[in-house]
């Protein structure tokens, strides 16, 4: 029985790899050497690592009887792992039970609470959007609603992680939100319903001239069934579909088991990635599997949009898109994390996210600190240069708010010229989809990477 | 059938390999005095999660790792989360310590700590090479000469910026509110000598910069102090500069508040064995001024260890008001504590209290009025105030201080501060 968890990028991640769906999280036990079985090598077992063991002891026993201040073992223990995890590369850490659970939601792309966006506008805890369907959007919470109150609490100099530990609850029970909203003559009372809240890393408009656009924003259990729900409808309302823009851009990654299956969509047959590991065990070959059912979209003309925010999970799609010749990869170069991680679940609730493999294109390039370098490199649209990057942050979030975003309308609207202009990279897809095939990529290249 | 018996066989590999490191750490701590606080059961168990990472590591991870890399990395990652202050010495940076050959007589001029598994720029010295490149406070430096900063303690962290006169750093550093990181070329120097500067501002406020505290600090300021006294007309108010001050020990930070208190509690130390509760009082003849001077202290995110003290200490025993921002919150006495095998410890044993009883470790000092910021709202607060460009006429938080001391009021004056500027 092999189990495992396994975990592909920055900032989100992981997941149950070969029998896929729920997060594995056997006992590390599990997980052990398979194959041979050598003998395992018993760690702390030289006499240099025993005399260090023994420097370790005093020092615990230094701090415990001199530190200015107590400590519990368990806080000193929390620090020796961050710190032996230190000494591994950048991509692996160590997660506290509450950063492991936050994780978790990540991951299985839902939770339970009320379905609404949050942020701190002007210090004021504010709702950026109710997320259609839910009970937050169901009992009439808007936009720029201010909160004041959360279960008859002030809001004032909460921080954004409290909020949403006290906003998030147990499905089926009750949180009350006092809200403050224009034309209120005072804050209200809105007592709403936790559900299970669907995130959804899917977003997709159309364009005219029977183009799709489909944007992941990270890679967890729910990606390849969103996508293919979109695809499915995308081939229904456009006749023909003649072309599809799949935009990896900013997108961190994810789980390796949803990378193959996404990639799977737009390939018949062929080596999509192959993993490399100091054990047997982290040795693995994917492949396109032909008789998929929704083989349908594995000729449709295709382009791929990535930069320097897509890592991992998303570099792993364009590889094999890229390597198969199966897409035209538009855009600047990717992230460049070329590493597996495993998540390791340990005894109190805690976790490692180990390195534990490393991973391949099909043309056995590594990806590691490389990147994917696009066929036809469009720089991004520079931001001004008086703006800082609060600046930014807060224009893409009022733009957000007031829905005007690329994904922020529904997915049936088509994307006008002017958000076109908005977005280069966007604008040349569009261009190269519409003189499809490209006459000859290599004479575009010296032209576009001016 | 095989595989699920075989499964079971390599669960059983893996209690034991753990075992083989856990019963030897139990044992080696029950030789110890001073076990764990919290019940040893719960002790015991943390210990186990430990050798369960280990464990975990040494089996997984892509690249083979030595024990005893992993023994040392441990070590340094417990004293970096106690405080910035705490770090892990190997047997070598002990001995560099021990034989003075950290004293290089040249540096960067800048206070750093560990914050957050970023090494953060606390204070940038008036003057120094760091400030001459343009290396801020609050600044996050993300590479040195290339190498990308990771798992380094504060200790590593402040050789890392001396050396010798001329050697030059190349810095890649991030700035809060920034798009990119930038390239901060930064060449080595000795200090230049002098901690106390001071001008009038107006014709009867004196302005009184402290850079940083060394052990001349007292006989500067109490010169200082004793100048400005003679002038006429009187004074009617000194500003004490303590913004972007973050250098100091605790003894100089008392015999420097000597100068301004004479025989008054200055600081208390409080740690938990008898040994470290101490009371630091300053001296009557080490008094400067002889009547006293309404006086507001400045201080910001930049005000760290020696100048907290002075600045607590000037609040509740001289009635000072303290104006600006918020500071660090990094104020302990440390001791350098020797393991068995030459590696040792720099360790936190007491923490900063004020003559009133507040804690100044972990949550710094509120000013009573807040410095106005700059109608820009995109500065961070630790680079509002760099004492460095404008001269003290131009500081508008010596402005602020200057009307805080006309008017003698400083409730009405605190007010004011809060009030939207029209």
């Amino acid at each position: 029985m092999l189990r495992k968890s396994w975990l592909l990028g920055s900032a989100v991640l992981l997941l149950g790899l070969i029998l896929g769906g729920a997060l594995a999280l056997q006992a590390a036990d599990q997980s052990g050497p398979e194959g041979a079985f050598p003998a395992p090598s018993l760690p702390l077992a030289s006499p240099a690592a025993s005399a260090k063991l023994k420097v370790f002891a005093q020092a615990l026993a230094l701090i415990e009887d001199q530190y200015a201040e107590p400590k519990t073992t368990k806080d000193l223990v929390y620090g020796a792992i961050q710190g032996a995890v230190g000494t591994l590369d950048p991509h692996s850490s160590f997660m506290t039970p509450e950063e492991f659970k936050e994780l978790q939601i990540e991951t299985k792309g839902k939770f339970s609470g009320i379905g609404i966006e949050i942020t701190l506008k002007d210090q004021v805890l504010t709702v950026v959007s109710p997320i259609e369907g839910t009970p937050a959007y169901q009992m009439g919470l808007q936009a720029g609603d201010q909160i004041v109150k959360i279960n008859g609490t002030a809001t004032k100099n909460i921080s954004l992680t409290e909020a949403v530990k006290m906003i998030r609850g147990a499905k089926g029970s009750k949180v009350t939100l006092t809200i403050n909203r224009e034309g209120f003559p005072q804050p209200k009372d809105f007592v709403i319903t936790r559900e299970i809240i669907p995130i959804h890393s899917v977003k997709a408009r159309i364009m005219d001239g029977g183009l799709g656009y489909i944007r992941l924003s990270n890679f967890q259990d729910q990606t390849d069934t969103d996508l293919q729900n979109f695809l499915r409808k995308m081939k229904q309302r456009l006749t023909p579909f003649k072309g599809l823009i799949l935009d990896l851009r900013n997108d961190p990654g994810g789980l390796l088991e949803q990378a193959v299956r996404v990639s799977d969509e737009f390939l018949k047959s062929g080596l999509i990635v192959y993993t490399e590991g100091r054990s047997k065990q982290q040795t693995m070959r994917f492949y396109a599997r032909s008789g998929l059912a929704d083989g349908k979209f594995a000729s449709i003309p295709m382009v791929v949009l990535i930069n320097e925010g897509s890592a991992s999970a998303s570099e792993i799609v364009a590889g094999a898109l890229k390597d198969q010749k199966r897409a035209l990869i538009v855009g600047t170069k990717s992230f460049g994390k070329g590493s597996v991680q495993t998540i390791i679940p340990l005894e109190d609730g805690s976790a490692l996210r180990l390195t534990t493999a490393l991973y391949y294109t099909p043309s056995g390039i590594t990806i590691n600190e490389k990147g994917i370098v696009p066929d036809v490199v469009v720089d991004e649209k520079p931001p001004a240069p008086d703006k800082s990057l609060q600046n930014l942050r807060d224009e893409a979030m009022d733009r957000h708010m007031r829905k005007e975003g690329l994904t922020d309308k529904a997915w049936n609207q088509p994307i006008t010229t002017a958000e076109l202009d908005r977005d280069p990279q966007l604008k040349k897809a569009v261009e190269l989809l519409n003189h499809w095939p490209p006459k000859s990529l290599a004479q575009q290249k010296p032209v576009a990477a001016q | 059938m095989k595989n699920l018996f075989l499964g079971k066989r390599r669960a059983g590999w893996g209690r034991l390999a753990r075992q083989t490191l856990i019963i030897p750490l139990l044992l080696v701590l029950a030789a110890l005095p001073g076990l764990p606080a919290d019940t040893p059961a719960s002790g015991y168990d943390s210990l186990r999660l430990f050798t369960e990472a280990l464990y975990e590591i040494s089996q997984k991870y892509v690249y083979p790792k030595s024990d005893e890399e992993m023994l040392n990395g441990s070590l340094r990652g417990i004293m970096n989360s106690l405080d910035p202050d705490s770090s892990f010495l190997s047997p070598k940076e002990y001995q560099h310590l021990v034989q003075g050959q950290n004293e290089k007589s040249a540096e960067a001029g800048v206070e750093l700590i560990i914050k957050d598994n970023l090494l953060t720029v606390v204070s940038v010295l008036d003057g120094g090479p760091a400030a001459a490149a343009g290396l801020k406070p609050g600044d996050h430096v993300l590479k040195i000469d290339g190498q990308l900063i990771r798992n380094l303690t504060t200790q590593e962290a402040i050789q890392k910026f001396r050396g010798a006169p001329g050697a030059s750093l190349k810095l890649q550093v991030m700035r809060n509110g920034a798009l990119k990181p930038m390239d901060i070329i930064v060449t080595l120097q000795p200090l230049a000598p002098g901690t106390v500067t001071s001008q009038l501002v107006g014709d009867s406020f004196a302005y009184v910069r402290l850079r940083y505290f060394n052990d001349d600090t007292p006989r500067e300021l109490d010169k200082t102090l004793k100048s400005l006294e003679k002038r006429s007309p009187p004074l009617r108010g000194l500003i004490l500069d303590l913004r972007n001050n973050a250098r100091g020990s605790m003894e100089q930070a008392v015999r420097s508040t000597s100068v301004l208190l004479g025989d008054k509690e200055i600081v208390s130390a409080r740690g938990r064995g008898p040994g470290n509760q101490e009371t630091f009082r300053g001296k009557e003849r080490d008094l400067a001024l002889k009547i006293p001077v309404p006086t507001v202290v400045l201080i910001d995110q930049g005000t760290a260890r020696a100048a907290e003290i002075a600045a607590g200490a000037m609040r509740d025993q001289y009635q000072a008001t303290l104006l600006g921002a918020k500071t660090l919150g990094l104020c302990g006495l440390t001791k350098i504590l020797p393991l068995q095998d030459g590696s040792a410890l720099v360790m936190t044993v007491a923490q900063c209290y004020t003559p009133g009883g507040q804690k100044i470790q972990g949550k710094g000092l509120e000013p009573e009025v807040q410095g106005q910021t700059p109608k820009d709202k995109d500065k961070a607060p630790a680079a509002v105030a760099p004492p460095k460009g404008p001269t003290p006429e131009q500081d508008p938080w010596v402005l602020q201080a200057v009307e805080l001391l006309k008017s003698g009021k400083k409730g009405q004056i605190a007010r004011k501060a809060t009030e939207p500027k029209l």
